[in-house]
């Protein structure tokens, strides 16, 4: 089954028109060197970056049907006091508010474009949010000898078929997984799972393992739809610096 | 691996110390090695700048699958430094700084011939080591972006050509900057959106990647002596390969604004050959201490100020 969708896929984007406007070339479905084709500039359409659950509205913040399969975040009991300790405390308490990297996963569902490169050595990630950058490396080394704590972790990846699975490393504790408060140690390891489901949509998967906080792994899954808008690009938004402006009064 | 743990330790803790240990660590590194050529060329920036330009007549560089030269890999600036691009002399106070010495060094401009900013004279007391440098926190300092093109000659960078010969992508570790230059023909960015490092356009002419850079906001430098460019600067970037190891780096600078005349800069990237080398994270204000301190005691944080409403 799963041969033959790829094959229609392919033949779909070999003989689809060229109707895109000037600056936007059409995308193969593989590049030159086999692998499926990944780039373009991509964003999410759901409210993870508010809460990764099932939540209602609150003022500013839009009612969302959760991205956790099963919808139960399996925290410690100690964890799970300091989650709810955390929401209380999110105006201030959360990271983000300070203008710092939101970390990974956060940032591939914060409501900004990214843009996605490839060579045969490297898939490389261009977020608008804070011009955050996600080296990951598909030419077969090993994570760097550790210990080491980095915002947006260490990420090794291969080709699995259609997908690309990531596995990432080297967190610092200091990024939430959302505003609502869910958190990780340092001990955070992912393994995200990238498969595109036609021209235009990635399933974006993301298996969370964190021994200090949960109690087993668990996993988020989501959509990244890919933006059509003729001479659509990556922008900048520097959340430290508009800080420092608005200090500034300017 | 050992060095990157090693170099991982260093930058955390220099974060931390005072902010002039932020810029000391790529000066250190072009401190220990001062070559007498750079690609066979002369190791000035004007000498090799004249002798760069010949060379690459007759230069086939490497090329991808798909014909392009291929300028991939990691790279670091010679023939530059980052206290001020029309040179530093031996009369200048700051070579004898106890914090940070500047030392002396020539040029990196090479066009006008005396090799300085052809400033309009209301610009000539903000720049060079003036009002910029004397009443603003560097912006570089404070966390932003070194710019274009001051980050090319900051710590190491990696360019990129990604499938499908759209995009050229130039990686900077430094505050984790990325530049994506557009090679698909497509318009200008509206004025009425600025960015810190610019819009990028790119094309190839011979060997030469030729990059326009417009839609600036102008919070950046060019140096340490604030030496600057506003919200209205064109900048046209050319690299050229001159040999399998050299980028020829060619920077013109136009702002009718707030020079004359355009002015030209040039230095050269030379390719970083470690084994296993890779671009780390550069956290710069997540791990930043003195920030608030400074705020705290009146200094103040650059955004144009000094050239707005000119």
């Amino acid at each position: 089954m799963r041969s033959g969708f790829a094959i229609v896929v392919l033949a779909a984007s070999l003989t689809l028109p060229a109707t895109r406007a000037a600056g936007q070339a059409p995308a193969s479905a593989r590049t030159s060197d086999g692998k499926p084709n990944l780039q373009g500039i991509w964003q999410v359409l759901n409210t993870a970056a508010w809460d990764i659950q099932d939540h209602q509205a609150r003022l500013g913040v839009p009612a969302g049907q959760g991205i956790v399969d099963g919808n139960e975040l399996p925290y410690l009991p100690a964890a799970l006091a300091k989650k709810r300790a955390n929401f209380e405390n999110r105006a201030t308490a959360d990271p983000e508010t300070k203008g710092y990297l939101p970390g990974v996963p956060r940032i591939m569902y914060m409501p900004f474009p990214f843009q996605i490169f490839q060579t045969a050595d490297q898939v490389v990630m261009v977020f608008e949010y804070d011009r955050g950058v996600r080296n990951i490396y598909t030419n077969g080394t090993p994570h760097p000898r550790g210990p080491l704590n980095w915002w947006m972790g260490d990420s090794r990846g291969r080709w699995e078929g259609n997908t690309l699975v990531v596995d990432v490393v080297y967190f610092t504790d200091q990024t939430w997984f959302d505003r609502a408060g869910n958190f990780h140690s340092d001990a955070l390891h992912l393994v995200e799972r990238f498969t595109p489901t036609g021209a235009d949509h990635i399933t974006y998967e993301v298996t969370v393992e964190d021994p200090n906080v949960f109690s087993r792994p668990w996993t988020m899954r989501m959509v990244l739809y890919r933006r059509k808008e003729p001479n659509v690009r990556v922008l900048e938004y520097d959340p430290g610096r508009l800080m420092d402006q608005e200090q500034a009064g300017r | 691996m050992l060095h990157q743990e090693a170099d991982v330790r260093i930058r955390h803790s220099a974060l931390v110390l005072a902010l002039a240990l932020i810029v000391v660590a790529p000066l250190v590194a072009q401190e220990a090695a001062k070559p007498k050529t750079v690609g066979g060329c002369p190791a000035e920036p004007a000498a090799f700048h004249t002798c760069a330009l010949e060379k690459a007549k007759s230069f086939t560089p490497p090329k991808t699958a798909t014909g392009k030269p291929d300028l991939q890999g990691y790279w670091r600036a010679q023939l530059s430094q980052a206290f001020s691009v029309e040179g530093v002399s031996g009369n200048e106070p700051l070579v004898g700084s106890r914090v940070m010495p500047w030392e002396i060094a020539p040029a990196m401009i090479v066009d006008p011939p005396d090799r300085k900013i052809p400033y309009q004279p209301w610009a000539v007391p903000i720049g060079r080591i003036g009002e910029n440098h004397n009443k603003y926190i560097d912006p570089r300092t404070a966390c932003g972006s070194g710019g274009v093109p001051r980050l090319a000659l900051q710590d190491a960078n990696q360019i990129l050509q990604p499938a499908g010969d759209q995009f050229v992508l130039w990686l900077f570790e430094d505050h984790h900057v990325q530049r994506i230059i557009a090679l698909d023909g497509r318009p200008r960015l509206g004025d009425n959106i600025k960015v810190t490092n610019g819009d990028s356009r790119g094309r190839w002419e011979g060997n030469t990647l030729v990059i326009d850079v417009n839609n600036f906001n102008g919070y950046n430098w060019f140096d340490d002596s604030g030496n600057f460019y506003t919200d209205t600067a064109h900048i046209v970037e050319r690299l050229t390969m001159i040999d399998r190891d050299t980028i020829h780096y060619e920077v013109r600078v136009e702002d009718p604004r707030v020079y004359t005349r355009p002015w030209t800069l040039a230095w050269a990237l030379v390719r970083e050959k470690e084994a296993g080398f890779e671009l780390l994270e550069e956290a710069c204000r997540e791990g930043e201490r003195d920030l608030d301190r400074l705020r705290q005691a009146g200094a103040k944080f650059y955004f144009g100020d000094t050239w707005r409403g000119r």
